[in-house]
């Protein structure tokens, strides 16, 4: 319940102004605030083969964290845990000191408040306009319609498609869709943005440009989790990365960063 | 939430999902004219019932040919009852003119000659006379001489009594049909809305809306669904009455003694907010079944 009242009083009582307003740079020192722990997470699927086993991991504050692994491997399933799709079998999720795995199920929407989502299938609503699109985020906080108007456009502005509110969503191009699931993530401003293959959809070069956009969104102050298998995006960012294998998530260093490019290369050649 | 989001979104699923709406509104229309018609009758049946019901009277049939001082003696023997109250002789011009009166509509019955209204003595009977003693008065006056018959009219309201007893009855069990029927059908139109709009209602729940946010729009739709299709009922209702009532409004009116009416405005909101209820019953039923969240 506070996280949804945290979340409601900044979202209506920040004006438009500060909206692009930058958030404190991340901090790299020991006192650098975590705002999501996982702390010894289990998830099975099946009885006695864990998707994910003994998961440790911090990420504070302002980072910008890749996640990475074959497919199957539990990327998906790790970001469900965290805006509760599923819940840990055993182990802790903190996510803003409050462990997500206890939420009743009446406070989930309020978790759910502080986080966006963005999927590689963008989850839009094809017979509703852009505007609508964006605007559906806002309308569930109760925000005022000439608030929601200010910025919905704003955040359309943000994600390269002002002035097109009016436009069909269905209509867009894939990179267009896509890019309106990102503003109806952050039209509401949450802490932590959660992107399970936002550019499995889409091709090389439009994947660069949406990598772009999140990097940009992490510029002014929000933490991400971005889930992808596609090595040229880890490679085109030098953000922290953590991989999942067999169930376990492994802090990749440089060298492993070095290995997977080398990899992508040769299956590419 | 609020109740203008929680309208503007079901207005939105209206105008996107018209067709399916527009079905269920029409089935439901078809339940609402039966249960319409039904309180139709039995408003018309009850004020028949009222107009006649109260009248505690007799009217003692004169014989053709009865003399003047007859008429007189039999009179003042009545007055002395303690159970009559009054007794007025009509003379069979008076009879005529007073059943023109009675019956509200003109009628062709104007036309009738004098002679075949039977003189007659009408007796109004002082309040709550015992039943077995109503019949033992019935019985003497049976037997005098210048009496053709007694009429005592509870046959005949008995008759009525029974009928309308019934047609209340049927109107109950029919409200009550009518009511499972729009429950039935809302529940099946909003699990079709709820299977359409499934990425609608996964996108709300990503973006964390409520249970009520979710629900509310489809709760608003049943209810309008339901409460359209009643008022659209009675407004057809309203319109066969108009045609009806110009052609057999005044026969009616002669037989029974009351003109045709529509039920009150009253009785038809207390179907259209009925029908909005069930209809937010059968779309609350169907969120139950059909919607995970
Ligand atoms: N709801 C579920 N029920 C049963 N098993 C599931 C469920 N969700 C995921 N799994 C299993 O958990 C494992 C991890 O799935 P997950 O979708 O997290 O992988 P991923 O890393 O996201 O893969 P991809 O790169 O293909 O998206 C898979 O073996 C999958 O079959
Ligand atoms: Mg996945």
């Amino acid at each position: 319940m506070t996280l949804a009242r945290e979340s409601t009083t900044r979202s209506v009582g920040r004006g438009s102004t500060s909206f692009f307003r930058q958030r404190e740079r991340p901090d790299s020192s020991k006192h650098a605030k975590p705002i999501l722990v996982m702390e010894e997470v289990y998830k099975y699927f099946r009885r006695d083969v864990p998707t994910l086993k003994n998961v440790n991991l911090k990420i504070n504050r302002g980072e910008f964290v890749f996640v990475t692994g074959p497919s199957g491997a539990g990327k998906s399933t790790l970001l469900q845990l965290i805006y509760r799709k599923h819940t840990v079998d055993s182990g802790r999720i903190l996510f803003s000191g409050r462990d997500v795995a206890r939420l009743t199920k009446s406070s989930i929407p309020f978790l759910r408040r502080n986080l966006g989502v963005i999927f590689q299938d963008f989850k839009i609503i094809s017979h509703w306009s852009t505007f609508e699109n964006v605007a559906v985020a806002l309308e569930i906080l109760s925000i005022p319609k000439r608030l929601i108007r200010s910025r919905v456009a704003e955040a359309l502005d943000r994600v390269g498609l002002a002035g097109r509110g009016n436009e069909h969503a269905g209509d867009l191009s894939g990179g267009e869709q896509q890019r309106v699931a990102i503003a109806r993530a952050i039209v509401t401003e949450p802490a932590l943005l959660l992107a399970d293959e936002p550019t499995g959809n889409l091709d090389p070069g439009l994947s660069i440009d949406i990598l772009t956009l999140f990097e940009e969104i992490h510029e002014a102050g929000t933490t991400v989790i971005f889930a992808t298998h596609d090595h040229s995006l880890l490679q085109a960012a030098p953000h922290r990365l953590v991989m999942i294998d067999d169930g376990h998530v492994i802090e990749a260093s440089q060298g492993l960063r070095a290995w997977a490019a080398r990899t992508q290369s040769m299956v590419a050649s | 939430m609020d109740l203008s989001t929680a309208l503007s979104r079901a207005r939105r699923n209206f105008l996107d999902d018209w067709t399916l709406h527009a079905v269920a509104i029409a089935s439901l229309v078809v339940a609402f004219l039966c249960l319409g018609a039904t309180l139709f009758a039995v408003a018309n049946l009850n004020r028949i019932a009222e107009k006649w019901g109260n009248t505690q009277q007799l009217s003692l049939y004169l014989k053709d040919g009865t003399e003047k001082a007859d008429v007189s003696q039999l009179q003042f023997v009545l007055e002395s009852l303690p159970e009559v109250a009054a007794v007025e002789y009509l003379t069979p011009a008076a009879a005529q003119k007073k059943f023109l009166e009675q019956t509200d509509a003109e009628s062709d019955l104007a036309s009738l000659p004098t002679e075949v209204f039977p003189a007659s003595l009408e007796i109004k009977l002082t309040q709550g006379v015992p039943e077995g003693r109503l019949q033992k008065i019935i019985d003497r006056l049976q037997q005098l001489a210048p009496v053709q018959e007694v009429e005592s009219y509870r046959g005949w309201f008995e008759h009525l009594a029974s009928l309308l007893q019934a047609s209340r009855w049927s109107a109950s069990v029919l409200a009550a049909l009518v009511a499972i029927c729009v429950i039935a059908v809302i529940e099946n139109t909003v699990r079709m809305a709820i299977a359409h709009r499934s990425d609608e209602i996964e996108v709300l729940k990503l973006c964390g809306a409520t249970d009520g946010f979710v629900r509310m729009p489809f709760v608003i739709e049943g209810a309008i669904q339901g409460s359209v299709a009643a008022l659209f009922s009675i407004l057809l209702l309203l319109v066969a009455y108009a045609i009806v009532s110009g052609q057999v409004g005044y026969t009616f009116a002669t037989l029974t003694g009351v003109s045709l009416t529509f039920f009150s405005p009253q009785i038809g909101l207390a179907v259209v907010i009925g029908g909005g209820a069930a209809g937010a019953l059968g779309s609350l039923l169907s969120l139950r079944r059909y919607l995970s969240v």
